[in-house]
């Protein structure tokens, strides 16, 4: 059903919908058996934060979107340093580079 | 030599136009330098179209044979409206950018980086 | 008279119609362009998947303009193609139907998008010549008419990238986007001048049946490949790109993804049908394998650190090309023997095809959430949002589904193509795949932290009032998002009937050639 040919395998859709959908009835069985004498309103209700009492203002817990990742690009960091020093933002610099590309295209392309 | 002196005459004028593009700061010295280049693509399209000794192809029954090629001047009057087109956006562009930044420097107009 | 036979030329007439009646429908009412804009786009796309129905059935089109036949025989008994001739195959349909389709997704979006903007006429106006520019582009056979098009779409979007003019940033992004690219445009112009200098025509067809490979063809060779490339947004001369398509408008942002797709068209025909010789086609191959890998490297790594939302999908778009063209280029180094290209060379250039139509579809709709989100919350900076998905369910959803097709999660249609393209680069080199393995990591991460900080989250006091956004944004995303079911749920139909007949229309050479010259010249 739905199976296509990648040169080297199989992929098929419909077989693979039918295992998902086959793990999430699982998934769901394991959540069902949870319990549900929890007193509502109480601390049992809160969201654990690790033990820190849980802040008032949504700001604060927040995981601001500018430091994600900070652990790879970091381990990174002479490759991102290069990488920003060659995105200038200078106009010339975007010219330069097209025609420079193109010239080296050109001389390889007399070469062969 | 003669021949191919149109040739460089066209290299000549696309690599000052290159050289502004790329060496110049004032943004309205960039627009004359794509201009340029675009002078120099309308100039390469003319000559190639040349036949030595050739008549001008309006004639219908023409005197002599050798007709100097015309496809190439219908391409040229094409690009010269494309270029015309791209001068009067690129200008515009260039007196908002002016009215936004209150330069006319390409060093200093730049925002977007990174 | 016939309408089937005349599809190309409507093709292209539809959006003309469009681009110059806008500003004098303009002149009555706004809400009568309003109602032009999504009207003639479904229209063109109508036109589009009735030509490639044609196509698929019949064979590849020819419409010549202004005359019956295509060649002109001068009286030696030698025929020469001299008028305008559209050559529709397989490959310019299909990216004709999905660039028309993304086109009326963006223009149902846009009308109410532009509402609080004046000037809705000009910019229907903009909008239609940007898509009868990319249209043109890929159904076009002629060289010089190439370039037109070409123009056409580029100045169009120059205006379109800028549209916002009382920002400063737009002004800037278009300002740099039309230097780079008309001095690109330029150099399309000398190939076309260098080519018509040696060989006298101006059909693709009539120059491939000619190219004899000599200093003047190579250089135009050069310059063909070069320019299409910048134009697709290749590294390294890619970086107009997230300038122009952060700051446009998002239904312009996710049009001009098809519309960079075009120039991808131009430099997969120029590799195949124009120069696809044994003697250059390694250079070309490992030239479009070597631009690919860059691409998806540099464009993930960027994408990852960006801090505004439409900049680092405009930076993902750069990567997605990368995959393309890595595609492509294996296809194209394993066409110098037909083993290697029975073996992995198809599956290659088929997987980069579904590549391209899925990415017109996943990429579109990612741009056009990114503007809803823009739309309801105000804001572009993914530091400023949080906790979304309670106030627009409906918008985080289409997100969810096309992150996770420009991530490759299964069943979703970006894992299918990527998976073709994994298996066959792998055979020609395991250092390829791996490479299109990590950047598929790094792009489910910055797809997930895009996800996290802007719908999951706490809720946000200042973002309270953020409502769903209105009925025809949601048709034009909810569009997409049927079309990206479509091509997860039914791969094979897909691939048998669409992709690989223009897998096979592009690497066939003689075929492209015989079309137009008749065979045997």
């Amino acid at each position: 059903m739905g199976a296509i040919y990648t040169g080297s395998g199989y992929w098929s859709v419909g077989w693979w919908i039918l295992f998902a959908a086959l793990a999430l009835a699982m998934t769901i069985y394991f959540r069902s058996l949870g319990r549900g004498d929890y007193k509502v309103g109480t601390e049992q209700e809160e969201f654990f934060n690790a033990g820190h009492p849980v802040p008032e203002d949504p700001r604060e817990y927040r995981f601001p979107a500018a430091s994600t990742y900070w652990g790879f690009t970091r381990a990174l960091s002479r490759y991102y340093d290069f990488l920003f020093a060659f995105h200038t933002g200078f106009l010339q610099d975007y010219v330069a580079l097209t025609a420079g590309v193109l010239a080296l295209f050109g001389v390889l392309a007399l070469l062969v | 030599m003669t021949g191919s002196m149109p040739y460089v005459a066209v290299a000549v004028l696309f690599l000052c136009g290159l050289y502004m593009v790329l060496f110049e700061h004032n943004l309205f010295k960039i627009a004359l330098g794509i201009t340029v280049m675009e002078a120099s693509a309308n100039l390469f399209l003319v000559v190639l179209g040349y036949r030595s000794g050739g008549g001008i192809p309006v004639y219908t029954l023409a005197s002599r044979e050798a007709m100097v090629l015309p496809t190439p001047q219908a391409l040229t009057l094409t690009a010269i409206v494309i270029g015309l087109a791209t001068t009067a956006l690129l200008l515009s562009l260039v007196v908002w950018a002016y009215r936004h930044y209150g330069t006319l420097d390409i060093q200093q107009i730049r925002r977007l980086r990174g | 008279m016939r309408l089937d036979e005349h599809l190309p030329a409507l093709l292209l007439a539809l959006p003309l119609l469009g681009a110059f009646s806008a500003p004098l429908v303009g002149k009555g009412s706004r809400r009568w362009v309003e109602l032009l804009l999504p009207v003639l786009s479904g229209l063109t796309f109508a036109v589009a998947a009735a030509l490639l129905h044609r196509v698929s059935v019949g064979g590849t089109q020819l419409y010549v303009m202004g005359a019956e036949r295509a060649g002109l025989a001068l009286p030696s008994g030698m025929s020469l193609p001299i008028r305008i001739v559209l050559e529709v195959d397989a490959l310019s349909a299909l990216m004709a139907a999905s660039g028309s389709l993304v086109a009326f997704a963006c223009a149902l979006f846009a009308v109410p998008y532009m509402r609080r903007f004046s000037g809705f006429d000009k910019f229907a106006s903009l909008y239609f010549l940007l898509v009868a520019g990319m249209l043109g582009m890929e159904v076009t056979g002629d060289l010089f008419n190439f370039f037109v098009f070409l123009e056409i779409a580029s100045v169009a979007s120059y205006g379109l990238v800028a549209f916002w003019r009382d920002r400063p940033e737009a002004i800037e992004a278009g300002l740099k986007y039309t230097v780079v690219s008309t001095v690109a445009a330029l150099m399309v112009l000398f190939a076309a001048g260098f080519l018509y200098g040696n060989h006298g025509v101006l059909n693709m067809a009539a120059i491939a049946s000619r190219v004899d490979l000599g200093v003047a063809d190579k250089v135009a060779m050069a310059l063909l490949f070069g320019s299409l490339a910048m134009k697709a947004g290749a590294v390294p001369m890619h970086m107009w790109l997230p300038d122009a398509y952060g700051e446009a408008p998002s239904c312009v942002s996710a049009l001009l993804v098809s519309v960079s797709q075009a120039s991808l068209y131009g430099l997969f025909r120029t590799s195949f049908s124009l120069f696809g010789l044994p003697r250059v086609a390694p250079l070309l191959g490992w030239g479009l394998v070597v631009l690919g890998l860059l691409s998806m490297f540099v464009g993930v790594t960027m994408a990852i650190v960006q801090k505004e939302i439409k900049r680092l999908m405009a930076y993902h778009a750069i990567s997605q090309t990368g995959y393309m063209l890595l595609g492509v280029g294996v296809g194209l180094v394993a066409s110098l023997s037909p083993a290697r290209m029975e073996s992995f060379g198809l599956v290659a250039i088929g997987g980069a095809l579904y590549h391209v139509i899925n990415h017109a579809m996943y990429k579109g709709l990612l741009f056009l959430t990114a503007g809803a989100v823009y739309y309801s919350a105000g804001t572009r900076m993914l530091d400023q949002m949080g906790g979304l998905a309670r106030n627009m369910p409906k918008t985080a959803s289409l997100f969810a589904l096309a992150a996770a097709a420009i991530a490759g999660l299964p069943p979703v249609n970006g894992f299918t193509s990527k998976l073709l393209i994994y298996q066959s680069s792998y055979a020609l080199s395991p250092f390829l795949a791996a490479v299109g393995m990590i950047t598929s990591v790094l792009t489910l991460a910055s797809f997930v932290k895009i996800f996290q900080s802007a719908f999951l989250g706490p809720a946000l006091p200042e973002l309270s009032e953020v409502r769903e956004v209105p009925a025809p944004m949601l048709a034009g995303m909810a569009l997409l998002a049927l079309a990206i079911a479509g091509l997860s749920l039914l791969p094979g139909p897909v691939l048998e009937h669409m992709v690989m007949p223009a897998a096979r229309a592009l690497a066939d050479r003689g075929a492209y050639i015989a079309a137009v010259m008749g065979g045997g010249m």
